[in-house]
């Protein structure tokens, strides 16, 4: 029995052409047996950055607390929002703290950068193992029950300069279909994309097997 | 623990007769063809064996296998198939069918059901009504004819891949229409070559060299993938052709 | 062994558990209240190790009480449910972790809405329209799935509540023999007859 199989749960993040995508699926188990299947792993944490946690469920909750405060401290002693790259090494610190005693999730971090001298805004992904090592990936980043499967479906359907609608089908198609193949991930998804301008939320349905 | 004498047992040691070579292979079946493909690494743990060990094998002009899993159980478990199907050669002067050769199979496997061959196969080629055919086994010879299969190292990429682009899983057709049952051969080269590049791409036991046996129904021609080389018997039945690609090496 | 049930309905949440109270393979007691009136519109079903159960249940009384009386106002079931989720996380990484699950059922007169929390020994939380915990949730769980109606009336609940105890008993080696059910509604907590 694994810590980080005990509840299920898959998450993935994907670049697309001036925008970014991060979608997880719904389930919430106790090992075999499914318990809830609204359970959402994905939160927002600015107007244009998501963190998804799948693993261990408590530590879902506890570190969407923790990463709020955190957050809420670095924009009130900074007085601006903070951006995705020092969101990710914030997301790093706040899991190393717990070096030899970890959070069991692994972070998916999905947003939109914005350049000091330009404010042009660029895609941003990372993903981070469970004591906070980084992964900045140009493409896409995935974790959870599922993430062998996510690799091999994305590594198949993603493409550079996908446009948001495009992003989205593509995320969807490789999410669904590699839970579909996951005992322990499924029961629905949600999906969003990170625009410019907004941020596009869909919940899909899926196979309930 | 200090203070307390060790008790002396005899050192045991434990002969373990089996390994994990990796590698992965794939078929898919057409209306009237089969592709089947396997990657041609051989390693064990992180040392690479070899580049090129050959993992899919023609046993008729009809029928391929493919066997993934402990190479030296795969290479002795294709060379027994090969010398029953000689044998059934001489006792009735033809070439045993697909379906019979997958019960064949079974046979074999499940008669070694307390000391199984470490290998999952898959077999291809073409059915005694034309069709193209893949039935897959897993190591004791539970099998199941189906429309298209992958195994080994990589299977859980590359399964879930073929679900959205071969069974078209979690697509809707557009109105008024339906997905097609079988795919042209040339879509099918693509997505195995596409298969076999993501999950190099993504796995360490996959890659160098990609082997893809084509296996046509009797009357049909390769129509576009003419590159192919042949390796049938026969030229005027079904026919055999091997295409390589090359995969990333490292 | 322990079950406990809930379902929410119409405005309404629908909270049973059985009421035995035994160590190893004996009975010791089968009239145990085992769920508490945490506040006028909050209920909470506990279930698990002896002696934790009732100590946590108590502490989470307490406070909650506490928090009542110094802000004249109780604790809305999403808070209530956040802190004891909280509690139960923290306890979970410390030296002596409390082995509790529960099942937190609340009526939040601000939004006239019912609510109900899944929450186990871990900490992990989930809002959801039916629960369970113990065995007794492998037959629930999928009774559930194909009749629970979050538009149900009262004696609609009470009618599937029958239908997966009934179940539970019939299928289960050790089903347990008694359930208390409550109810908590826009008019406060109370106590059913099946």
């Amino acid at each position: 029995m694994s810590i980080m199989e005990y509840n299920g749960g898959s998450v993935i993040a994907m670049v697309g052409k001036d925008c970014v995508a991060i979608a997880s699926d719904l389930r919430l188990g106790n090992q075999a047996l499914t318990v809830a299947t609204n359970f959402e792993k994905i939160f927002p944490v600015t107007d244009r950055i998501y963190i998804g946690l799948p693993g261990l469920a408590t530590d879902v909750t506890t570190l969407r607390e923790r990463f709020r405060y955190r957050v809420n401290m670095y924009t009130i002693k900074e007085s601006r929002t903070i951006e995705p790259s020092t969101f990710a090494h914030l997301v790093s610190s706040t899991l190393y703290e717990r070096r030899f005693g970890p959070y069991f999730i692994e972070p998916i971090i999905a947003g939109l950068e914005r350049n000091p001298a330009t404010g042009e805004l660029s895609p941003y992904i990372a993903g981070a193992d469970l004591i906070g090592c980084l992964n900045f990936a140009k493409d896409f980043v995935v974790a959870g029950t599922a993430s062998d499967k996510l690799f091999g479906v994305a590594e198949g359907l993603w493409e550079p300069g996908l446009e948001p609608e495009d992003l989205f089908e593509t995320i969807s198609q490789t999410l669904l279909n590699a839970v579909d193949r996951d005992a322990y991930s499924g029961w629905g998804a949600i999906v969003h994309v990170i625009t410019k301008d907004k941020v596009i939320s869909r919940t899909l349905k899926g196979r309930m097997d | 623990m200090p203070g307390t004498p060790s008790i002396q047992r005899p050192t045991q040691h434990q002969f373990n007769p089996y390994s994990d070579n990796g590698g992965t292979i794939l078929a898919i079946a057409g209306a009237d063809f089969s592709i089947i493909a396997g990657d041609t690494r051989q390693s064990e743990g992180y040392n690479i064996q070899t580049r090129y060990a050959p993992k899919v094998f023609r046993l008729t002009d009809r029928a391929v296998l493919a066997v993934n899993g402990f190479a030296a159980d795969g290479n002795m478990f294709v060379k027994k198939v090969k010398q029953r199907l000689e044998w059934y050669r001489h006792a009735h002067a033809k070439d045993m069918p697909l379906r019979a050769i997958a019960r064949l199979i079974q046979t074999m496997l499940y008669a070694q059901r307390f000391f199984p061959y470490y290998v999952y196969n898959i077999l291809g080629g073409i059915e005694e009504d034309g069709s193209g055919a893949v039935y897959s086994f897993d190591p004791v010879g539970s099998y199941e004819r189906e429309t298209c299969r992958a195994a080994g190292a990589a299977q859980s990429l590359v399964q879930p891949f073929l679900d959205n682009q071969v069974y078209f899983k979690n697509q809707v057709p557009p109105p008024g229409r339906a997905h097609p049952t079988h795919l042209p051969l040339r879509d099918v080269l693509d997505i195995v070559i596409d298969a076999f590049t993501s999950a190099t791409e993504r796995h360490i036991e996959v890659g160098d060299g990609l082997e893809m046996y084509i296996v046509l129904a009797k009357g049909r021609t390769l129509q576009g993938v003419e590159a192919a080389q042949e390796i049938s018997a026969r030229t005027d039945g079904e026919r055999v052709f091997v295409l390589r690609r090359d995969l990333k090496k490292d | 062994m322990e079950c406990s049930f809930a379902l929410v309905g119409k405005d309404y949440v629908l909270v049973a558990a059985d009421t035995t109270a035994a160590r190893s393979i004996v009975k010791m007691k089968v009239d145990e209240d085992k769920i508490k009136t945490l506040s006028p519109h909050l209920l909470m079903a506990y279930s698990g190790e002896p002696g934790d159960t009732v100590q946590f249940a108590e502490y989470i009384e307490r406070n909650i009480r506490l928090y009542h009386i110094r802000n004249f106002h109780p604790l809305r079931p999403q808070s209530a449910a956040a802190w004891v989720r909280r509690s139960l996380a923290q306890s979970l990484r410390s030296r002596s972790p409390y082995t509790v699950n529960l099942l937190l059922g609340g009526y939040d007169v601000a939004s006239d809405a019912p609510h109900l929390y899944w929450i186990d020994y871990l900490g992990t939380q989930a809002a959801v329209p039916f629960a369970s915990h113990g065995y007794g949730s492998y037959f629930a769980l999928s009774l559930l799935d194909r009749y629970h109606n979050p538009d149900g009336t009262l004696e609609e609940g009470l009618a599937t509540l029958r239908r997966v105890i009934d179940e539970t008993a019939k299928r289960l080696v050790v089903a347990p023999g008694n359930y208390k059910v409550k109810v908590v509604d826009k008019n406060g907590v109370r106590e059913v007859a099946l």
